[in-house]
């Protein structure tokens, strides 16, 4: 056989790709995930006020744009040297959890949810949305529009705009609530803590109460012993807005506990020539390839990450539902990928119900809702983004201006795991070169969960989120190639 | 008869903001009440949330060929889509959107969606706010086909 020395993959330009390359028995020998990535962000931001950011970078991405807005926002208040007044925080925290309502809705129902609720050996064109209304009742999909609207309208009486808040002003926000707005966002979320309690009742019933289902959670191609981050507040509960940043091992230990403006002081990304995408690491870990374990400085974040990160929830009944999701899978950590919708439910609870207590709050009315500015400087703002922890880094010029940005993003904090585990999955799936729709529809599964972001061309009709699934042989020919969306 | 016509793109993203160039355009070419041109960042389910009550739809957006078509202009009843995606993979698409509002019993969808298609064949990866030359050039005969489609339901209707 020819040596092969350079990989035959190029970087990818405009859509997802998962290579897969067989040995001679036609089993997985490697995998490889290639996420097209925004390029020249920081060219782009140089000379502008700094004051644009949190608008500008709310239009990085049509998934996150509260996310973005907030954590732009937060490296303003430090770059500026201010601090929102206590009313204001407790504003951008409740339109940040409304952001959560809705986004962590939308992918349990449309986009993770169907690989569960309709089962992953369905018809792809079963496994969407409308079939999990077919098997859920039409009702079921009344309530689902009608809650992820209610998140979304929750954002805009507190963000301006539903899509891309105008909101958030380094030393806090543009406007407070008024009476009308506290009565209207207090209903919505009381029906939003039902719906919440509901879907989790519902995951209950159909996943849960499966032992399949339950054995394929816990089944050894789906599960990654990562570390995991994730922001807490300062008893180590959950926090999506503010607190520390904190790291727990594979058996659910403090490894480590830092302010968020200590990130480059703690996590190092390692570049593969193959990825235009970044791989981030624990510094002090260490890069040792695609390889979990504790040797490995490769981490988890987004739900799953983020209660591993933590000791448990800040809201009654998803402290509950917390302890009962550690009980069933084998205590901690839980190092099943699938697990990431679970996670992601007892979020949505923990969301609805902080939701409840803020806008309770009597200061939410307050009309002090911001605090005068300093003298530019530098400032990094970090916030939970639905898919895990988002890093903004600016340093501004004398005039206000930027003269350096730098992103972490959610998606590239996952980069390696998500890696691993389409790696994991195929070599648990596709053997003697027996490849079919289902094989890789469970390979696709492990990649579902992390709910990644292609940020890429966010509004290019028809799509900007095809996907292309190669296979090569031990020769590294192709195989085999499944398109989907393309 | 309302109409609404509606660029979607992302102005950072060079050429992706395709389509709120054109619609900006067309702010100065029509003064009519019944006529609401407005811009988006979205997709799937949030862009039908903008496009429901009104009688017919106009989109304007960069649409990703397969054939290697690059600054061309289309129009592409939302029906002739044979794959149609979400803006993003963490919602749908807009004929999903749609499939699941009817299945809901909504009523306010509007009877026709057109899409004003400037086809593409590279999805635009680097921020920037100018449009490449090509796709500058596609400007004017998008805001003239958006035009003839409005005046397209004029007839029919007066």
């Amino acid at each position: 056989m020819k040596q092969v020395t350079i990989d035959p993959i190029t970087r990818l330009e405009g859509h997802g790709k998962i290579n897969i390359f067989l040995d001679d028995k036609g089993n997985v020998a490697n995998t490889y995930l290639q996420i097209p990535e925004l390029r020249g962000f920081e060219r782009f931001s140089q000379g502008r006020r700094a004051e644009d950011m949190p608008q500008i970078t709310s239009r990085i991405c049509g998934v996150c744009p509260v996310a973005h807005h907030f954590a732009a926002t937060k490296a303003l208040d430090a770059a500026f040297n201010t601090e929102p007044p206590s009313a204001a925080k407790k504003l951008r925290e409740l339109m940040y959890v409304g952001y959560y309502i809705y986004d962590h809705i939308l992918h349990f129902y449309y986009l993770g949810g169907p690989d569960f609720v309709v089962g992953p050996d369905a018809p792809p064109g079963k496994r969407n949305v409308l079939g999990v209304i077919e098997k859920a009742g039409v009702e079921i999909g009344k309530e689902v529009i009608k809650h992820r609207a209610y998140g979304q309208r929750i954002t805009a009486i507190l963000g301006g705009k539903a899509t891309h808040p105008v909101c958030g002003l380094p030393g806090g926000v543009s406007k407070g609530l008024n009476k009308e707005e506290v009565k209207e966002i207090q209903e919505k979320v009381t029906s939003c803590i039902d719906f919440a309690k509901f879907s989790l009742k519902l995951f209950d019933d159909i996943v849960l109460q499966n032992k399949d289902y339950v054995n394929l959670i816990l089944s050894d191609p789906y599960t990654l012993k990562t570390y995991n981050m994730g922001m807490v507040d300062k008893n180590n509960k959950v926090n999506f807005y503010d607190g520390q940043i904190r790291i727990t091992d594979q058996e659910g230990n403090e490894h480590d506990k830092f302010e968020g403006n200590q990130y480059y002081d703690k996590i190092v990304e390692h570049v593969e020539e193959w990825s235009y995408i970044k791989f981030p690491y624990l510094k002090d870990i260490g890069w040792k390839g695609m390889k979990d374990g504790k040797d490995s400085g490769i981490y988890r974040v987004g739900p799953l990450g983020r209660l591993n990160a933590a000791e448990g929830m800040a809201t009654p009944l998803a402290d509950k539902e917390y302890k009962r999701f550690y009980e069933t899978l084998g205590g901690k950590s839980v190092n099943s990928t699938l697990a990431f919708h679970w996670a992601r439910l007892i979020e949505l609870l923990y969301a609805t119900e902080r939701a409840d207590e803020l806008i309770k709050d009597s200061e939410i009315t307050s009309k002090k809702v911001r605090n005068p500015v300093g003298e530019p400087g530098e400032g990094i703002g970090v916030v939970e983004a639905a898919r895990g922890t988002l890093y903004h880094h600016y340093k501004l010029d004398k005039d206000g201006l930027i003269d350096k940005a730098n992103l972490i993003v959610a998606t590239t904090n996952n980069a390696g795991a998500i890696n691993m585990s389409i790696r994991d999955a195929a070599k648990g799936v596709i053997k003697n070169g027996n490849v079919d729709n289902t094989t890789l529809n469970m390979v696709e599964m492990a990649f579902r969960a992390y709910d990644p972001c292609f940020a890429c061309a966010t509004h290019t009709l028809p799509g900007g989120m095809p996907l292309e699934i190669n296979i090569y042989d031990h020769q590294r020919n192709l195989y085999k190639t499944l398109k989907q969306h393309l | 008869m309302k109409t609404i016509v509606l660029g979607i793109g992302n102005l950072i993203l060079g050429d992706d903001g395709v389509g709120i160039h054109v619609a900006n355009e067309l702010k100065n070419h029509i003064n009519d009440p019944s006529i609401t041109i407005d811009e988006a960042i979205t997709g799937g389910m949030n862009l039908l949330d903008l496009i429901l009550g009104y009688d017919k739809a106009i989109i304007i957006d960069a649409v990703k060929s397969n054939t290697g078509e690059h600054g061309t202009v289309k129009r592409i009843p939302i029906g002739n889509f044979n794959t149609m995606h979400s803006c993003n993979p963490h919602d749908v698409s807009l004929m999903e959107a749609i499939q699941m509002a009817k299945k809901m019993g909504e009523t306010r969808i509007p009877k026709e969606i057109i899409i004003i298609g400037i086809m593409m064949k590279t999805i635009p990866c680097e921020f920037g706010e100018q449009l490449s030359t090509d796709i500058q050039k596609a400007v004017p005969e998008a805001i003239q086909l958006t035009l003839n489609e409005i005046k397209k339901k004029m007839k029919n209707t007066q």
